[in-house]
Protein backbone atom coordinates (compact mmCIF):
# COMPACT_ATOMS: atom_id res chain seq x y z
CA UNK A 1 0.00 0.00 0.00
CA UNK A 2 1.28 3.25 -0.78
CA UNK A 3 0.92 6.18 1.60
CA UNK A 4 0.25 9.87 0.31
CA UNK A 5 0.25 13.45 1.54
CA UNK A 6 -1.75 15.80 -0.73
CA UNK A 7 0.22 18.82 0.40
CA UNK A 8 -1.69 21.83 -1.26
CA UNK A 9 -5.66 21.56 -1.06
CA UNK A 10 -6.85 24.13 -3.22
CA UNK A 11 -8.62 23.46 -6.11
CA UNK A 12 -6.74 20.53 -7.80
CA UNK A 13 -6.09 19.66 -4.49
CA UNK A 14 -9.46 19.23 -3.76
CA UNK A 15 -10.71 17.70 -7.39
CA UNK A 16 -8.18 14.85 -6.91
CA UNK A 17 -9.51 13.89 -3.20
CA UNK A 18 -13.09 14.29 -4.69
CA UNK A 19 -12.16 12.00 -7.43
CA UNK A 20 -10.28 9.59 -5.14
CA UNK A 21 -13.36 9.28 -2.94
CA UNK A 22 -15.44 8.83 -5.79
CA UNK A 23 -13.30 6.03 -7.39
CA UNK A 24 -10.25 5.11 -5.29
CA UNK A 25 -6.95 3.96 -6.69
CA UNK A 26 -6.15 0.25 -5.08
CA UNK A 27 -3.06 0.47 -3.57
CA UNK A 28 -3.15 3.89 -2.46
CA UNK A 29 -4.44 5.13 0.85
CA UNK A 30 -4.44 8.94 1.49
CA UNK A 31 -2.98 9.33 5.21
CA UNK A 32 -2.39 13.13 5.17
CA UNK A 33 -4.07 16.68 3.51
CA UNK A 34 -2.51 19.60 4.07
CA UNK A 35 -2.71 23.36 3.35
CA UNK A 36 -0.69 26.53 4.07
CA UNK A 37 -2.09 26.77 7.68
CA UNK A 38 -1.85 23.20 8.67
CA UNK A 39 -2.62 19.74 8.17
CA UNK A 40 -4.47 16.39 8.79
CA UNK A 41 -2.91 13.23 9.20
CA UNK A 42 -4.02 9.42 10.29
CA UNK A 43 -1.26 7.00 9.72
CA UNK A 44 -3.85 4.06 8.59
CA UNK A 45 -6.27 6.53 6.07
CA UNK A 46 -8.35 9.25 6.10
CA UNK A 47 -11.66 8.94 5.49
CA UNK A 48 -11.94 11.21 2.33
CA UNK A 49 -15.96 11.11 2.43
CA UNK A 50 -15.72 12.46 6.12
CA UNK A 51 -13.17 15.76 5.36
CA UNK A 52 -14.90 18.84 6.07
CA UNK A 53 -13.92 22.43 4.38
CA UNK A 54 -11.60 24.02 5.28
CA UNK A 55 -9.20 21.83 6.62
CA UNK A 56 -8.95 23.67 9.80
CA UNK A 57 -12.43 23.03 10.50
CA UNK A 58 -11.66 19.22 10.83
CA UNK A 59 -11.01 17.39 14.07
CA UNK A 60 -7.03 16.46 14.70
CA UNK A 61 -6.39 19.27 12.31
CA UNK A 62 -2.59 19.94 13.53
CA UNK A 63 -1.19 24.01 13.06
CA UNK A 64 1.92 23.70 11.75
CA UNK A 65 4.67 23.16 8.42
CA UNK A 66 3.43 19.96 6.43
CA UNK A 67 6.60 19.27 5.95
CA UNK A 68 6.97 17.81 9.16
CA UNK A 69 5.13 15.03 8.30
CA UNK A 70 7.81 14.24 5.51
CA UNK A 71 10.06 13.74 7.67
CA UNK A 72 8.92 12.19 10.97
CA UNK A 73 6.02 10.19 9.64
CA UNK A 74 5.73 7.07 7.54
CA UNK A 75 4.48 8.56 3.71
CA UNK A 76 5.76 7.30 0.43
CA UNK A 77 4.26 9.53 -1.88
CA UNK A 78 4.14 13.41 -2.08
CA UNK A 79 1.39 14.67 -4.00
CA UNK A 80 2.43 18.24 -3.89
CA UNK A 81 0.18 20.80 -5.44
CA UNK A 82 0.48 24.17 -3.66
CA UNK A 83 0.28 27.22 -5.97
CA UNK A 84 2.94 27.79 -8.83
CA UNK A 85 5.57 31.15 -7.81
CA UNK A 86 7.75 31.24 -11.31
CA UNK A 87 9.95 33.66 -8.90
CA UNK A 88 11.32 31.69 -6.25
CA UNK A 89 9.76 28.15 -6.70
CA UNK A 90 8.62 28.65 -2.86
CA UNK A 91 7.22 26.74 -1.16
CA UNK A 92 7.49 23.98 -3.37
CA UNK A 93 10.80 23.35 -4.04
CA UNK A 94 11.15 23.05 -0.05
CA UNK A 95 8.52 20.36 -0.40
CA UNK A 96 9.75 18.60 -3.35
CA UNK A 97 13.30 18.39 -2.25
CA UNK A 98 12.80 17.46 1.79
CA UNK A 99 10.61 14.63 0.15
CA UNK A 100 13.13 13.26 -2.47
CA UNK A 101 15.83 13.46 0.38
CA UNK A 102 13.89 11.10 2.84
CA UNK A 103 13.43 8.88 -0.20
CA UNK A 104 9.59 9.73 -0.60
CA UNK A 105 8.56 9.71 -4.51
CA UNK A 106 6.81 12.68 -5.93
CA UNK A 107 3.79 13.63 -8.16
CA UNK A 108 3.59 17.24 -8.52
CA UNK A 109 1.66 19.78 -11.04
CA UNK A 110 3.55 23.04 -9.39
CA UNK A 111 5.27 24.36 -12.14
CA UNK A 112 7.66 26.42 -10.01
CA UNK A 113 10.05 23.93 -8.61
CA UNK A 114 10.14 22.36 -12.45
CA UNK A 115 11.05 25.47 -13.99
CA UNK A 116 13.38 26.46 -11.29
CA UNK A 117 15.63 23.46 -9.90
CA UNK A 118 14.29 20.77 -12.34
CA UNK A 119 18.08 19.39 -12.24
CA UNK A 120 18.42 19.57 -8.85
CA UNK A 121 15.32 17.70 -8.42
CA UNK A 122 16.18 15.21 -10.74
CA UNK A 123 19.40 14.59 -9.22
CA UNK A 124 18.31 13.87 -5.92
CA UNK A 125 16.10 11.73 -7.26
CA UNK A 126 18.76 9.51 -9.03
CA UNK A 127 20.79 9.85 -5.70
CA UNK A 128 18.18 8.39 -4.00
CA UNK A 129 16.39 6.07 -6.25
CA UNK A 130 12.92 7.70 -6.32
CA UNK A 131 10.18 8.89 -8.69
CA UNK A 132 9.78 12.31 -9.56
CA UNK A 133 6.83 12.75 -12.18
CA UNK A 134 5.53 16.13 -13.33
CA UNK A 135 3.11 15.13 -15.95
CA UNK A 136 0.30 18.21 -14.27
CA UNK A 137 2.68 20.74 -15.03
CA UNK A 138 1.83 21.24 -18.91
CA UNK A 139 -0.79 21.03 -20.90
CA UNK A 140 -3.15 19.91 -17.58
CA UNK A 141 -4.34 16.85 -18.63
CA UNK A 142 -2.04 16.57 -21.82
CA UNK A 143 -0.02 13.38 -21.34
CA UNK A 144 2.81 14.97 -23.45
CA UNK A 145 5.83 13.97 -20.93
CA UNK A 146 4.28 10.20 -21.25
CA UNK A 147 3.79 9.80 -24.25
CA UNK A 148 7.18 11.44 -25.53
CA UNK A 149 9.14 9.05 -22.77
CA UNK A 150 7.00 5.78 -23.41
CA UNK A 151 5.64 6.15 -27.28
CA UNK A 152 8.49 7.87 -28.50
CA UNK A 153 11.66 6.14 -27.38
CA UNK A 154 14.38 6.19 -29.72
CA UNK A 155 13.25 8.91 -31.69
CA UNK A 156 14.21 12.08 -31.83
CA UNK A 157 12.39 15.36 -31.17
CA UNK A 158 13.06 18.44 -33.29
CA UNK A 159 10.52 20.92 -32.35
CA UNK A 160 7.41 21.37 -30.08
CA UNK A 161 5.01 23.86 -30.35
CA UNK A 162 1.72 24.92 -28.82
CA UNK A 163 -1.27 26.74 -27.57
CA UNK A 164 -0.71 26.06 -23.83
CA UNK A 165 -2.84 28.89 -22.14
CA UNK A 166 -6.08 28.26 -21.98
CA UNK A 167 -7.16 31.84 -20.59
CA UNK A 168 -5.30 34.14 -24.10
CA UNK A 169 -6.97 31.38 -26.15
CA UNK A 170 -10.69 31.66 -25.04
CA UNK A 171 -9.59 35.58 -25.56
CA UNK A 172 -8.82 35.17 -28.94
CA UNK A 173 -11.15 33.10 -29.82
CA UNK A 174 -13.89 35.10 -28.24
CA UNK A 175 -12.14 37.89 -30.68
CA UNK A 176 -12.24 35.84 -33.81
CA UNK A 177 -15.75 35.14 -33.59
CA UNK A 178 -17.21 37.82 -31.68
CA UNK A 179 -15.33 40.53 -32.73
CA UNK A 180 -14.78 41.82 -29.25
CA UNK A 181 -11.92 44.43 -28.55
CA UNK A 182 -9.27 42.32 -26.26
CA UNK A 183 -10.17 44.49 -23.19
CA UNK A 184 -13.66 43.24 -23.27
CA UNK A 185 -12.84 39.55 -24.05
CA UNK A 186 -10.84 39.79 -20.83
CA UNK A 187 -13.06 41.92 -18.78
CA UNK A 188 -15.45 38.81 -19.61
CA UNK A 189 -12.79 36.30 -18.81
CA UNK A 190 -12.26 36.98 -15.58
CA UNK A 191 -16.11 37.15 -14.90
CA UNK A 192 -16.20 33.59 -15.77
CA UNK A 193 -13.01 32.84 -14.18
CA UNK A 194 -11.39 31.82 -16.87
CA UNK A 195 -8.65 34.34 -15.89
CA UNK A 196 -7.54 35.24 -12.54
CA UNK A 197 -8.05 39.16 -11.53
CA UNK A 198 -3.79 40.22 -12.35
CA UNK A 199 -3.99 38.18 -15.56
CA UNK A 200 -0.53 39.34 -16.65
CA UNK A 201 1.15 36.56 -16.46
CA UNK A 202 -1.52 34.99 -18.70
CA UNK A 203 -2.16 37.91 -21.33
CA UNK A 204 1.84 38.82 -21.21
CA UNK A 205 2.64 35.47 -22.23
CA UNK A 206 5.13 34.78 -19.54
CA UNK A 207 2.54 31.39 -18.23
CA UNK A 208 3.10 29.92 -21.94
CA UNK A 209 6.96 31.07 -21.66
CA UNK A 210 7.33 28.87 -18.49
CA UNK A 211 5.42 25.66 -19.94
CA UNK A 212 8.19 25.98 -22.99
CA UNK A 213 10.82 26.27 -21.10
CA UNK A 214 9.72 22.95 -19.01
CA UNK A 215 9.40 21.41 -22.23
CA UNK A 216 12.42 22.55 -23.38
CA UNK A 217 14.67 21.71 -20.09
CA UNK A 218 12.53 17.96 -19.91
CA UNK A 219 11.92 16.76 -23.41
CA UNK A 220 14.95 18.42 -25.41
CA UNK A 221 17.14 18.21 -22.75
CA UNK A 222 18.08 21.97 -23.07
CA UNK A 223 19.74 24.21 -20.35
CA UNK A 224 17.58 27.05 -20.80
CA UNK A 225 16.04 29.73 -18.76
CA UNK A 226 13.48 32.65 -18.87
CA UNK A 227 15.64 35.10 -20.17
CA UNK A 228 16.53 33.03 -23.14
CA UNK A 229 12.87 33.14 -24.17
CA UNK A 230 11.68 35.57 -26.71
CA UNK A 231 8.29 36.48 -25.35
CA UNK A 232 5.34 39.25 -26.98
CA UNK A 233 2.06 38.46 -24.96
CA UNK A 234 -1.18 39.21 -26.76
CA UNK A 235 -2.37 42.95 -25.36
CA UNK A 236 -1.27 44.40 -28.76
CA UNK A 237 -3.69 42.44 -30.93
CA UNK A 238 -6.46 44.44 -32.30
CA UNK A 239 -9.73 43.63 -33.99
CA UNK A 240 -8.66 44.75 -37.02
CA UNK A 241 -5.76 42.90 -37.44
CA UNK A 242 -7.69 39.35 -36.39
CA UNK A 243 -10.35 40.85 -38.84
CA UNK A 244 -7.49 40.83 -41.36
CA UNK A 245 -6.60 37.11 -40.68
CA UNK A 246 -10.13 35.93 -40.84
CA UNK A 247 -10.13 37.59 -44.39
CA UNK A 248 -7.18 35.44 -45.56
CA UNK A 249 -8.55 32.01 -43.60
CA UNK A 250 -6.66 32.78 -40.91
CA UNK A 251 -6.96 33.46 -37.01
CA UNK A 252 -3.92 34.88 -34.49
CA UNK A 253 -3.48 32.69 -31.39
CA UNK A 254 -0.64 32.65 -29.01
CA UNK A 255 2.15 30.07 -29.73
CA UNK A 256 4.79 28.93 -27.72
CA UNK A 257 7.53 27.83 -29.77
CA UNK A 258 11.04 25.04 -29.24
CA UNK A 259 12.63 25.33 -32.65
CA UNK A 260 16.16 24.91 -33.69
CA UNK A 261 16.85 25.01 -30.30
CA UNK A 262 15.17 29.06 -30.27
CA UNK A 263 12.50 29.22 -27.40
CA UNK A 264 9.55 31.98 -28.19
CA UNK A 265 5.95 32.57 -27.26
CA UNK A 266 4.37 35.06 -29.67
CA UNK A 267 0.73 35.71 -31.44
CA UNK A 268 0.95 34.19 -34.90
CA UNK A 269 -1.04 34.01 -37.90
CA UNK A 270 -2.41 30.26 -38.02
CA UNK A 271 -5.05 28.91 -40.87
CA UNK A 272 -8.03 27.95 -39.49
CA UNK A 273 -8.20 24.47 -40.90
CA UNK A 274 -4.23 24.10 -38.94
CA UNK A 275 -3.95 21.08 -36.26
CA UNK A 276 -3.04 23.39 -33.98
CA UNK A 277 -5.86 26.09 -34.27
CA UNK A 278 -8.02 24.91 -31.57
CA UNK A 279 -10.23 27.23 -29.88
CA UNK A 280 -12.15 28.42 -26.20
CA UNK A 281 -10.07 27.33 -23.73
CA UNK A 282 -8.51 24.44 -25.26
CA UNK A 283 -4.49 23.78 -25.58
CA UNK A 284 -2.67 21.67 -28.49
CA UNK A 285 0.59 20.66 -28.38
CA UNK A 286 2.36 19.16 -31.86
CA UNK A 287 5.73 18.08 -31.60
CA UNK A 288 7.94 17.19 -34.64
CA UNK A 289 10.14 14.11 -34.68
CA UNK A 290 12.42 12.45 -37.21
CA UNK A 291 10.45 8.86 -36.90
CA UNK A 292 6.63 9.43 -36.31
CA UNK A 293 7.48 13.40 -37.63
CA UNK A 294 4.04 14.94 -36.61
CA UNK A 295 1.74 14.65 -34.03
CA UNK A 296 -0.68 16.79 -32.29
CA UNK A 297 -2.26 16.43 -29.03
CA UNK A 298 -5.29 18.48 -28.36
CA UNK A 299 -6.60 18.50 -24.73
CA UNK A 300 -8.10 20.60 -21.60
CA UNK A 301 -5.27 22.66 -20.58
CA UNK A 302 -6.43 23.39 -17.14
CA UNK A 303 -8.70 22.95 -14.38
CA UNK A 304 -10.24 19.97 -13.36
CA UNK A 305 -8.60 17.73 -16.26
CA UNK A 306 -5.29 18.37 -15.03
CA UNK A 307 -6.31 15.52 -12.50
CA UNK A 308 -6.06 13.12 -15.36
CA UNK A 309 -2.22 13.32 -15.46
CA UNK A 310 -1.92 13.18 -11.40
CA UNK A 311 -4.00 10.37 -11.57
CA UNK A 312 -1.74 8.67 -14.29
CA UNK A 313 1.86 9.91 -12.38
CA UNK A 314 0.28 7.86 -9.33
CA UNK A 315 -0.14 4.61 -11.18
CA UNK A 316 3.10 5.01 -12.48
CA UNK A 317 4.38 5.45 -9.10
CA UNK A 318 2.71 2.08 -8.23
CA UNK A 319 3.46 0.15 -10.65
CA UNK A 320 7.44 1.49 -10.43
CA UNK A 321 7.25 0.71 -6.84
CA UNK A 322 5.84 -2.69 -7.49
CA UNK A 323 8.57 -3.41 -10.17
CA UNK A 324 11.25 -2.71 -7.82
CA UNK A 325 9.90 -5.20 -5.29
CA UNK A 326 9.85 -7.98 -7.45
CA UNK A 327 13.40 -7.66 -8.63
CA UNK B 1 16.72 21.63 -53.22
CA UNK B 2 14.97 22.95 -56.18
CA UNK B 3 17.85 25.44 -58.23
CA UNK B 4 17.67 27.11 -62.10
CA UNK B 5 21.62 26.76 -62.89
CA UNK B 6 21.46 29.75 -66.00
CA UNK B 7 25.00 28.76 -67.83
CA UNK B 8 26.85 29.71 -70.49
CA UNK B 9 27.46 27.48 -72.81
CA UNK B 10 29.49 27.61 -75.78
CA UNK B 11 27.77 26.27 -78.84
CA UNK B 12 29.57 23.57 -79.56
CA UNK B 13 28.45 19.50 -79.81
CA UNK B 14 29.14 17.92 -76.35
CA UNK B 15 29.40 21.06 -73.90
CA UNK B 16 26.00 20.59 -72.67
CA UNK B 17 26.93 16.61 -71.94
CA UNK B 18 29.81 17.10 -70.13
CA UNK B 19 27.69 19.86 -67.88
CA UNK B 20 24.73 17.05 -67.33
CA UNK B 21 27.89 14.70 -66.14
CA UNK B 22 28.84 17.03 -63.79
CA UNK B 23 25.41 17.85 -62.19
CA UNK B 24 24.81 13.75 -62.24
CA UNK B 25 28.54 13.11 -60.51
CA UNK B 26 26.98 15.39 -57.58
CA UNK B 27 23.30 13.82 -56.94
CA UNK B 28 21.38 16.40 -59.19
CA UNK B 29 18.25 15.43 -61.19
CA UNK B 30 17.25 17.44 -63.92
CA UNK B 31 13.78 18.36 -63.86
CA UNK B 32 14.23 20.60 -67.52
CA UNK B 33 16.43 22.21 -69.64
CA UNK B 34 16.06 25.79 -71.59
CA UNK B 35 18.00 26.68 -74.25
CA UNK B 36 17.76 30.48 -74.90
CA UNK B 37 19.26 30.50 -78.53
CA UNK B 38 18.00 34.03 -78.76
CA UNK B 39 20.36 35.74 -76.17
CA UNK B 40 23.68 34.07 -77.57
CA UNK B 41 26.54 36.93 -76.66
CA UNK B 42 30.09 36.67 -77.28
CA UNK B 43 29.44 33.11 -78.38
CA UNK B 44 27.73 31.76 -75.36
CA UNK B 45 24.18 30.11 -75.38
CA UNK B 46 22.42 30.69 -72.29
CA UNK B 47 21.31 27.58 -70.84
CA UNK B 48 18.82 27.74 -67.94
CA UNK B 49 19.02 23.62 -66.08
CA UNK B 50 15.67 23.19 -63.19
CA UNK B 51 17.93 20.55 -61.26
CA UNK B 52 17.11 19.15 -57.68
CA UNK B 53 19.96 18.27 -55.36
CA UNK B 54 20.07 16.28 -52.33
CA UNK B 55 21.95 19.41 -50.38
CA UNK B 56 23.11 22.73 -51.14
CA UNK B 57 26.25 21.35 -50.15
CA UNK B 58 26.16 19.36 -53.31
CA UNK B 59 25.02 21.92 -55.32
CA UNK B 60 27.99 24.42 -54.27
CA UNK B 61 30.41 21.25 -55.52
CA UNK B 62 28.17 21.01 -58.99
CA UNK B 63 28.76 24.31 -59.49
CA UNK B 64 32.54 24.10 -59.02
CA UNK B 65 32.41 21.26 -61.34
CA UNK B 66 30.98 22.84 -63.97
CA UNK B 67 33.29 26.05 -63.98
CA UNK B 68 36.34 23.66 -63.86
CA UNK B 69 35.64 22.58 -67.44
CA UNK B 70 35.05 25.92 -68.31
CA UNK B 71 31.29 26.13 -68.10
CA UNK B 72 30.39 29.58 -66.38
CA UNK B 73 27.45 29.87 -64.32
CA UNK B 74 26.01 33.19 -64.53
CA UNK B 75 23.08 32.62 -62.23
CA UNK B 76 21.76 30.45 -59.14
CA UNK B 77 18.68 31.04 -58.39
CA UNK B 78 16.71 28.94 -55.96
CA UNK B 79 12.83 27.50 -57.02
CA UNK B 80 11.38 27.13 -53.26
CA UNK B 81 10.21 30.32 -52.57
CA UNK B 82 7.66 31.19 -49.62
CA UNK B 83 4.59 32.75 -50.02
CA UNK B 84 3.18 34.35 -46.53
CA UNK B 85 1.14 36.40 -44.79
CA UNK B 86 2.21 38.79 -42.24
CA UNK B 87 0.70 41.54 -39.96
CA UNK B 88 1.71 44.71 -38.68
CA UNK B 89 0.00 46.34 -35.99
CA UNK B 90 1.05 50.05 -35.19
CA UNK B 91 2.29 52.97 -36.96
CA UNK B 92 5.74 52.42 -38.67
CA UNK B 93 7.60 53.79 -42.39
CA UNK B 94 6.52 51.30 -44.82
CA UNK B 95 10.05 52.35 -46.52
CA UNK B 96 12.01 50.69 -43.81
CA UNK B 97 9.94 47.62 -44.44
CA UNK B 98 10.22 47.95 -47.72
CA UNK B 99 13.65 48.41 -48.11
CA UNK B 100 14.38 45.25 -45.95
CA UNK B 101 12.50 43.40 -47.98
CA UNK B 102 14.91 44.41 -51.01
CA UNK B 103 17.70 43.89 -48.48
CA UNK B 104 16.83 40.33 -47.54
CA UNK B 105 16.06 39.25 -51.80
CA UNK B 106 12.59 39.21 -50.70
CA UNK B 107 9.89 40.65 -52.46
CA UNK B 108 6.32 42.42 -51.40
CA UNK B 109 3.64 40.92 -53.43
CA UNK B 110 0.53 42.49 -51.67
CA UNK B 111 -0.19 45.48 -48.97
CA UNK B 112 -3.50 46.74 -47.53
CA UNK B 113 -3.72 48.80 -44.85
CA UNK B 114 -6.78 47.89 -42.23
CA UNK B 115 -8.37 49.67 -39.17
CA UNK B 116 -7.92 53.43 -38.63
CA UNK B 117 -5.27 55.55 -38.01
CA UNK B 118 -5.78 55.44 -34.39
CA UNK B 119 -4.96 51.69 -34.78
CA UNK B 120 -3.14 50.92 -38.30
CA UNK B 121 -2.46 47.17 -39.23
CA UNK B 122 -0.64 46.76 -42.22
CA UNK B 123 -1.43 43.42 -44.32
CA UNK B 124 2.03 42.15 -46.32
CA UNK B 125 2.06 39.27 -48.74
CA UNK B 126 5.79 38.36 -49.15
CA UNK B 127 7.23 36.16 -51.10
CA UNK B 128 11.15 34.65 -50.24
CA UNK B 129 13.36 32.72 -51.41
CA UNK B 130 12.84 29.97 -48.58
CA UNK B 131 16.72 29.68 -47.39
CA UNK B 132 16.77 33.73 -46.81
CA UNK B 133 13.52 33.29 -44.69
CA UNK B 134 14.89 33.05 -41.31
CA UNK B 135 17.45 35.89 -42.28
CA UNK B 136 14.21 38.12 -43.07
CA UNK B 137 12.52 37.29 -39.76
CA UNK B 138 15.20 38.59 -38.35
CA UNK B 139 15.78 41.32 -40.13
CA UNK B 140 12.13 42.67 -39.83
CA UNK B 141 12.25 41.71 -36.38
CA UNK B 142 15.08 43.94 -35.98
CA UNK B 143 13.57 46.82 -37.85
CA UNK B 144 10.23 46.67 -35.61
CA UNK B 145 12.02 46.48 -32.14
CA UNK B 146 12.61 50.36 -32.22
CA UNK B 147 8.95 50.82 -32.76
CA UNK B 148 5.45 49.95 -30.83
CA UNK B 149 4.63 47.89 -33.47
CA UNK B 150 3.84 43.92 -33.55
CA UNK B 151 4.37 41.97 -36.32
CA UNK B 152 2.88 38.82 -36.44
CA UNK B 153 3.74 36.07 -38.91
CA UNK B 154 2.00 32.64 -40.12
CA UNK B 155 2.69 29.61 -38.33
CA UNK B 156 4.46 26.94 -40.67
CA UNK B 157 2.50 23.79 -41.31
Amino acid sequence: MIRALILGYGFLGKALAKRLLNRPVEELKIVGLANSKGYLYKRDGLQLEKIKEPLEDNEGFEKGRATELLTKEYIDLLIELTPTNISTGEPGITHIRTALKEEIDVVTANKGPVLLALKELKRIADEKNVIFKYEGTVGGGIPIFSLVNKCLQGDDIISIRGILNGTTNYILTRMHFEGLTFELALREAIMLGIAERNPTLDVEGIDTAVKILILANSIMNLNKNLSDVKIVGVTKVTPEAISAAKDNGMTIKLIGSIEDGELSVEPRLIRLNHPLCVHGTLNAINIKSNVLKTLTLIGEGAGESTVASLLNDIYDVIKERHSKIKF
Amino acid sequence: MKVRLTLGLVDRPGTLLNVLEQIAIHGGNIISIIHNRDRITAGYVPVSINVEFPSSEQLEKAKSSIESIGVPVMESETLEKKVETFLLIGAIDIDLITSTLQNEGARLIGLSLIGSSKTPCLKLIIDTPLEKRHRLLKSLQSVISSSDCLLIREEEN
